[in-house]
């Protein structure tokens, strides 16, 4: 046991219980944040320090690889984003400010578990930390919008676990093993014994778990809880779930999928053909879907499912280029997301809406926050100088260098179709009418966040070079 | 299992098991579902005796039929909302036919598997190579579930209080 | 006649059958849960009877049980605590609005 590799998780577990300890001592919350800002550094630190090693301890358990950084640093950043959000945010509920940090870390801590295991205990174990305490998060406002938010998280959240730990019986039934290596060698061996057929259960059991998965990422069919919950939850938390819960969800499929279910040649599934089928439904669906909403929440939910459609694509190239571009995608999506919904954090807390309606004519009161909404709506769309553009060429060069042609046409056309929806937002900030003169001022810990996260839209689009390399580091991890 | 004994007693408990899970899901009272939920639970520790896991039997009566349903009969109780009792919604027949399906998919993947059983016998005692496995090999998602535990406690705590 | 492992598996999934029926047909939201505890229970009876047929002498199966029902046990604590929140605030705990399948 090394608890040295163990570093990053059990600082922010600390850091998590620290935060409840000095929440009980002091009555400035401010502190508070700032203790659970600041001491995001520890953790984000101990992750860099241990880039560049390929290690395993506890029994296998726990891996740390490239691959694992890549994903614990992308959590590290989003949950310094949520924090600098809530700031303001949090005063609605005061008496609970230091839980909220403290349960946004232990989220946090739950994701970099998930990036960093590969047995399907220790798999299930951290996908319900992050998740129960995303459901907690969900209905921390306590109104009746939340809190039913929060109901239908849990119990649709609860019914895919289910599922999931149903795949995941089958495949330890059909190999005997928990352990994700260990399924993928006993996977080949029963399919040279059998002459290439796979155990029925096999099939049902990775089937059961994408399922289980897709859920996490919000991939249709299981996206229906999407726009309820982003509605209802906390604005932060919202951006939360988009950008990080997300990349948890997506960090664990691709090692599942490529370490124990698709390390066999000939594959045992055709796994890429069911990612594409998937990925095509999932765009179109939530492209179709944002085009009529009215609050601009609901309508980044519908957004953020037709994105896990368009990451969907680097899965199903089924390559290292693929799921490097994965990486770099989640990467750009985060800082995207983010971006927007601490955009729109800063709008509501003086508008006090979430009409698109009432977005009308922001551009003179707000120009400087107008600009930043708009540029992470033209990342969304997948538009140049913006990381959405390199992101989304990559992932289907990936696809089409697989021969996924028809694939890549579908997310051209769907890219389109989601100009519409959001250049709407844009057109009624710059040329609708406002319905006052008087200026939107921005707290300052929001300016933060929104700072940071324009810059990041804008220089890992510029500059996309050294982030690509960081994120094909992280894929060759899995496929070399 | 040959032994004429226990395959009477494996019929016995099943149908118990069953018949109490159509229950949690058919009445439409909420409180005899709840009651119901308990027979379930208890049905399945029976089914962990046959199973030679004699530590999780205790386990599951401990923390099912104890624990997680005292909570649920609290929640009852504490929301009043006995009057409408456990109606279905109008989808009740898709979800039927959902169910049926999918029975027919498991049941099917699980009757066409060839599963690689093992001839060695059953541990007599289960207790002693559970804790060394949880404290060594399971060591990683030992502590992590301690750490779920208290994420579960402070969330419940915060969200449930009147305030 | 003999019991193998083919029984407790159907038996699993029966149970989880059931679990999944309640869990799209019923409107309160208590009563869901329970459904959702059915499953649960289905999949340890599922996970228990591998471990006993396959891995006799790992007990791989009964760890995993163990971590579900703890897990399960905080699920519906939290669930519970929603649930009381939604209540507090609709004087209802039916799930008219969130019909599961519509979604």
């Amino acid at each position: 046991m090394n608890l040295y590799l163990l570093g990053p998780e059990l600082s922010l577990i600390g850091l998590a219980f620290l935060v409840i300890l000095v929440d009980l001592a002091t009555h400035n919350k401010n502190v508070v944040a700032a203790l659970a800002g600041i001491g995001l550094v520890v953790p984000a630190a101990w992750a860099v320090s241990l880039w560049g090693q390929t290690a395993s301890s506890f029994y296998g358990a726990l891996v740390v690889d490239s691959y694992s950084i890549f994903f614990k640093l992308l959590f590290i950043a989003a949950a310094a984003l949520v924090i600098l959000m809530s700031v303001q945010y949090s005063k609605r509920f005061a008496p609970y400010q230091g839980e909220y940090y403290a349960v946004i870390l232990l989220a946090t801590a739950g994701m970099m578990f998930m990036a960093s295991t590969q047995e399907l205990i220790s798999i299930y174990i951290s996908l319900e930390l992050a998740s129960i305490s995303l459901y907690v998060l969900a209905s921390f406002l306590k109104d009746a919008k939340s809190s039913e938010a929060g109901i239908k998280y849990l119990l649709l959240g609860a019914v895919s676990s289910a599922v999931l730990l149903y795949g995941m019986a089958l495949l330890y039934g059909a190999t005997g093993s928990t352990k994700l290596n260990e399924i993928a060698q006993a996977i080949q061996e029963s399919m040279q014994r059998d002459q290439g057929a796979v155990l029925p259960a096999i099939v049902l059991g990775a089937i059961f778990m994408a399922g289980g998965f897709g859920f996490k990422i919000a991939a249709v069919p299981f996206q229906m809880w999407a726009p309820d919950v982003y509605e209802g939850a906390p604005t932060p938390i919202t951006g939360f779930l988009t950008g990080a819960s997300k990349a948890a969800g997506f960090a664990v499929i691709l090692r599942v999928f490529f370490v124990a279910l698709g390390n066999q040649a000939p594959l045992p599934v055709d796994w890429p053909a069911l990612f594409a089928v998937l990925s095509a439904l999932t765009m179109t669906v939530g492209n179709l879907s944002a085009i009529p909403q009215a609050n601009i929440k609901r309508m980044l939910a519908y957004s953020s499912i037709a994105h896990a459609g368009f990451i969907l694509v680097g899965v199903a190239a089924f390559s290292s280029q693929g799921v490097g571009g994965v990486a770099y995608y989640l990467l750009g999506y985060m800082f995207t997301s983010m971006g927007a919904f601490a955009a729109i954090v800063a709008i509501s807390e003086r508008l006090g809406s979430d009409q698109i309606a009432d977005y009308s004519g922001l551009a003179r009161r707000a120009p400087l926050l107008a600009l930043i909404l708009a540029i992470c709506l033209i990342s969304l769309i997948g538009l140049p100088p913006t990381v959405g553009f390199v992101a989304k060429i990559y992932v289907f060069w990936a696809a089409l260098q697989q021969g996924l042609l028809w694939l890549v046409l579908f997310g051209v056309l769907n890219s389109v179709i989601s100009a519409y929806y959001y250049l709407r937002v844009v057109k009624a900030m710059y040329l609708g009418a406002p319905a006052s003169e008087e200026p939107l001022p921005v707290s300052r810990t929001l300016v933060v966040a929104l700072a940071v996260a324009v810059i990041a839209v804008l220089a890992i689009g510029i500059f996309p070079q050294p982030w690509l390399d960081f994120g094909t580091g992280a894929a060759i991890v899995l496929i070399p | 299992m040959s032994d004429p004994v226990l395959v009477v007693v494996f019929y016995l408990i099943s149908a118990i098991t069953v018949v109490a899970a159509l229950g949690v899901v058919l009445t439409r009272n909420i409180v005899y579902a709840a009651v119901f939920l308990v027979g379930t639970f208890a049905g399945v520790a029976g089914i962990f005796v046959l199973l030679n896991a004699d530590f999780l039997a205790a386990v599951q009566l401990l923390v099912y039929a104890g624990a997680i349903a005292i909570l649920i009969i609290f929640a009852i109780m504490m929301t009043r909302d006995t009057r409408k009792g456990s109606r279905s919604n109008e989808q009740r027949w898709p979800a039927f036919i959902m169910a049926v399906l999918m029975l027919a998919v498991l049941l099917g993947g699980i009757s066409q598997t060839i599963w690689p059983v093992s001839v060695l016998a059953p541990l007599e005692t289960t207790t002693e190579k559970l804790g060394k496995l949880l404290l060594n090999e399971y060591i990683l998602p030992f502590e992590v579930v301690s750490v779920l535990l208290v994420a579960a406690m402070i969330g419940a705590i915060v969200i449930s209080r009147e305030d | 006649m003999t019991i193998g492992l083919g029984h407790f598996l159907t038996l699993g999934a029966v149970l989880f059958c059931i679990g999944l029926y309640g869990v799209l047909a019923k409107r309160n939201a208590i009563v869901i849960l329970m459904a959702i505890e059915l499953m649960f229970n289905a999949i340890n009876v599922t996970m228990v009877a591998f471990s006993r047929y396959i891995t006799p002498n790992m007990l791989t199966g009964q760890v995993f049980a163990i971590f579900i029902i703890t897990v399960a046990a905080a699920e519906a604590a939290v669930g519970l605590g929603i649930i009381l929140c939604l209540y507090r605030n609709r004087e209802t705990v039916d799930a008219e609005q969130f019909n599961l399948m519509k979604w």
